[in-house]
């Protein structure tokens, strides 16, 4: 079948349907969203491997060992997913990339190069993001023009890097051109990001007829009073602060991403994934099994995820992660991406490399996602290969989930 | 309606349905009303005038809500409309919109009483010191009302959006069905309902698909079938368990890998399922085909007709305008011998399952004058168009048919055309 649009659009297509969604009517609705996720799955694989094909072109003339191209085996091929990419959800590991390293050594090599192309990658996108106004997110692209403008002061314009390394799990301090930059109580709760209750949010950012004031109380309850987000914020904030060396070193920048939909902080530093998320079974508050009849788990809870080390209960976290297994998004989930798809708006030429920046910023940062359940019998961190960090890379659409799968 | 300009949004109908005779018709539209048509006596006098449907009853069955708890808006767009079979004078129905079913009795009053002591015609209380006689009152004959009140309201019991409600054929129970659960009701409770299948996830990263409808089999109390946005129907059986969560049967076709395409997921949900009237098939309706599946045969359909092919290679754009998640709904006649469903530009198809012979129709004011014969349509695909085609380009894709129902034994059917409802008979002799 011929489409007439190429991969970017129909992802800056579909990501705009996903923001959309959560103002329509009704809430948000889960079926249409998968719908659009899994059309997110296979663009977004087609993309990956057309650049990871163009990457791996570029550095085999560079390797001095020479490996003969395995391009097929690169499992992103669309149309024709592989069959081992059909049995995970759009919203899982969704390369067969994943479920291969289970299976072949073979495969495991692969993922080794596929990681290496990614840190290839991501240097260049870190590269870009070293320019004196960091764009620390797809939205600080805007200033300069990109597509179209945000109108109102977007809540993360640009960022500075943190002073000195970020605390895990902190989320950065925005700036913002508006008055006063957010600023957040430590032990650091992710600011609760209810677009609705900023009244300078656009009517695309509001649930549609809340009334600034009328945030669930359950929300309000969990989230520190000091800090509605400024909140036509994007979807997540970004702090490009690569470690002064050493790209050489799996995942050895440290970066730092939010996700104010689902308030995941991910921590990436010294290829250890730091994760700010509820979703693991020691939390007595995000039941994972099925809610009472119209009840959201609302109690906020977080947790920070450490890989092999020891559970931390942050009661006054918003916990986004498991309040958006609950049915079509509330308040907490209202918060805008309109930074994001503004960047993707087809009308006005969408700029290649903010959709790549996305991309590797998904591709990298959120993979902690797939395997989130901490095994409490895992006492050690996970080791240090190209597995893991493949794995991140290849992590497709968890990021994409918790930004879109408010539920 | 006269305003051909003005298309009100609360006007759209979003369901339709006949009950069990085929005496009454029910719609259903985005505002949260029901409209009960009946169908007129046949008089001897005029033989050759087939009864016509009339406006029986109209009633606000649901109201937007809020709620407060998520910050979330609940429409009251009436999604599914049944009817209970009719056991007494007054006719009963069920109504749905996306979080609270509400079963309605729709009775009739033509007598009221008169003559009460203690309150006067217009039912104000008379002073009883000025009361000096006692009267048996009577009932006298009224004008033909017709009252619609809820009798029961089953809240509170789904978190996602219902989309399918069925009666079961025991007539006491039913069931509601939204995008991860199925619920299974008595009539006379409403405070609980038994969870009977869950597919929700632990993970909700894990979500791979969801409910899109279900149907209780027509005879057979135990048996339910419920269809995926994968494109797989299972039927269960309620004796086997209390959480039906496991099928006793998985239709399920594999997919032509030719045809993969980036929107090959979304083609593939099913939209509707229906029990023909023996019970003996189920019928799908993916975006462009519908399917006949024997329930003794779970690897492939028996028959899949092509509702409108010519879209597969506009499918970039139909996801651009969201009309690629539009959910058309599909019918059987009377002797499950045709099958019907809507298209776009106000076409509607039907595909004789003997004769293997399909017609496309169109639903439109200009071709329903009374009486008139409609005639068939055809959707060029390419090449030369002939003079009464209609190129692709040209559809309206505005105009969709998704809801239509046929009278459960003789030949006429219902076509709501967004806020137009059409009523067509077979021709006489």
């Amino acid at each position: 079948m011929e489409c007439a649009l190429d991969a970017q659009s129909l992802i800056s297509i579909s990501l705009r349907k996903i923001h959309s969604s959560r103002t329509q009517r009704g809430g948000i609705k889960l079926h249409k969203n998968l719908l659009v996720s899994y059309v997110l799955r296979n663009a977004r694989q087609l993309y990956l491997n057309e650049r990871y094909a163009e990457l791996y072109r570029r550095q085999q003339q560079q390797q001095q060992q020479q490996q003969p191209p395995q391009h097929q085996h690169l499992a992103y091929a669309a149309p024709g997913m592989p069959a081992s990419a059909a049995d995970f959800g759009p919203l899982q590991l969704g390369g067969g990339g994943g479920d291969a390293e289970a299976r072949e050594p073979a495969a495991r090599h692969q993922l080794h190069q596929l990681h290496q192309l990614h840190q290839l990658h991501l240097q260049q996108q870190l590269h870009q993001l070293q320019h004196p106004a960091p764009r620390g997110c797809a939205a600080a692209g805007a200033p300069a023009g990109g597509a179209g403008a945000l109108t109102e002061p977007p809540g993360c314009a640009a960022l500075h890097p943190p002073h000195g390394a970020p605390h895990r799990g902190q989320p950065l301090e925005p700036l913002q051109p508006a008055p006063a930059p957010l600023s957040l109580p430590p032990p650091p709760p992710a600011p609760s990001a209810l677009c609705p209750r900023d009244p300078r949010a656009s009517a695309a950012c509001s649930a549609p007829s809340a009334p600034p004031g009328a945030a669930p109380p359950a929300a309000a309850a969990a989230s520190p009073p000091a800090s509605p987000a400024p909140a036509s914020s994007p979807g997540f904030y970004r702090g490009a602060y690569p470690a002064p060396s050493d790209f050489s070193v799996h995942c050895s920048s440290q970066t730092t991403v939010l996700d104010l939909d689902t308030h995941v902080v991910t921590t990436v530093e010294n290829g250890y994934l730091h994760q700010d998320c509820c979703a693991s079974a020691h939390c007595p508050c995000c039941g994972q099994g099925a809610p009472g009849p119209g009840l959201a788990s609302a109690s906020g809870c977080k947790r920070k995820y450490y890989p092999g080390q020891e559970e931390e209960d942050d009661g006054d976290e918003e916990d986004a992660g498991e309040l958006g297994a609950e049915p079509p998004g509330g308040a907490p989930f209202a918060p805008c991406k309109r930074a994001r798809f503004e960047d993707f708006c087809p009308d006005s030429s969408p700029d290649a490399s903010n959709i790549s920046n996305l991309i590797s910023i998904f591709g990298s940062g959120f993979s902690g996602l797939v395997s989130r359940q901490p095994d409490s019998s895992e006492q050690q961190p996970p080791p240090l290969n190209g597995q893991l960090c493949a794995k991140q890379a290849l992590a497709s659409l968890g990021a994409w989930t918790r930004a879109i799968v408010a539920f | 309606r006269n305003k051909t300009t003005c298309l009100l949004k609360a006007d759209i109908i979003s369901t339709v349905e006949f009950n069990h005779t085929g005496e009454l018709l029910a719609t259903g539209d985005k505002g949260g009303r029901v409209v009960i048509f009946q169908r007129e006596q046949e008089s001897k006098n005029q033989v050759h005038r087939r009864g016509e449907y009339n406006v029986y009853s109209t009633f606000q069955s649901h109201e937007p809500e809020f709620d407060y708890l998520k910050s979330l808006e609940i429409e009251e767009k009436i999604n599914k409309i049944r009817w209970l079979p009719q056991q007494n004078a007054a006719y009963f129905l069920l109504s749905t919109n996306d979080k609270t079913v509400k079963l309605w009795k729709v009775s009739e009053r033509d007598k009221r009483p008169e003559g009460y002591n203690l309150k006067d015609e217009e039912g104000r209380l008379r002073d009883p010191a000025t009361i000096t006689t006692l009267r048996v009152p009577v009932l006298r004959p009224m004008d033909l009302m017709v009252e619609a009140t809820p009798r029961r309201v089953f809240a509170n019991a789904h978190t996602y959006h219902i989309n399918s409600i069925s009666v079961n054929s025991d007539y006491e129970t039913y069931m509601s069905a939204d995008d991860l659960r199925i619920n299974l009701w008595n009539f006379e409770i409403t405070n609980q309902s038994f969870n009977i299948v869950d597919i929700k996830p632990a993970n909700m990263e894990e979500l791979t698909e969801v409910i899109t409808a279900a149907e209780f089999h027509p005879h057979h109390c135990n048996t339910f079938v419920y269809s995926s946005s994968k494109g797989t129907i299972r039927l269960c059986d309620m004796r086997a368990s209390a959480l039906c969560d496991r099928h006793t049967k998985f239709f399920e076709e594999p997919e032509d890998p030719s045809n993969r395409s980036f929107f090959s997921e979304i083609i593939s949900s099913i939209s509707d399922v229906k029990f023909s009237h023996s019970g003996r098939y189920i019928m799908t309706r993916d975006y462009l085909t519908v399917k006949v599946w024997d329930l003794n045969m779970e690897n492939r359909p028996i028959e899949t007709y092509q509702v409108h092919d010519y879209l597969r290679s506009k499918l970039c754009s139909l996801y651009e305008n969201d009309c690629i998640f539009d959910k058309f709904e599909c019918v059987w006649n009377g002797s499950d011998s045709v099958i019907m469903t809507g298209s776009y530009n106000n076409f509607f198809r039907m595909f004789d399952r003997n004769t293997k012979r399909d017609v496309t129709l169109e639903a439109s004011r200009e071709n329903s004058k009374p009486r008139a014969i409609l005639k068939p349509r055809k959707v060029c695909v390419g090449g030369k168009r002939r003079k009464d085609e209609i190129s692709v380009d040209s559809l309206d894709f505005s105009k969709k048919i998704l809801h239509t129902a046929w009278h459960p034994s003789e030949n006429i059917i219902a076509v709501a055309a967004t806020n137009n409802l059409y009523i067509f008979q077979d021709k006489v002799n």
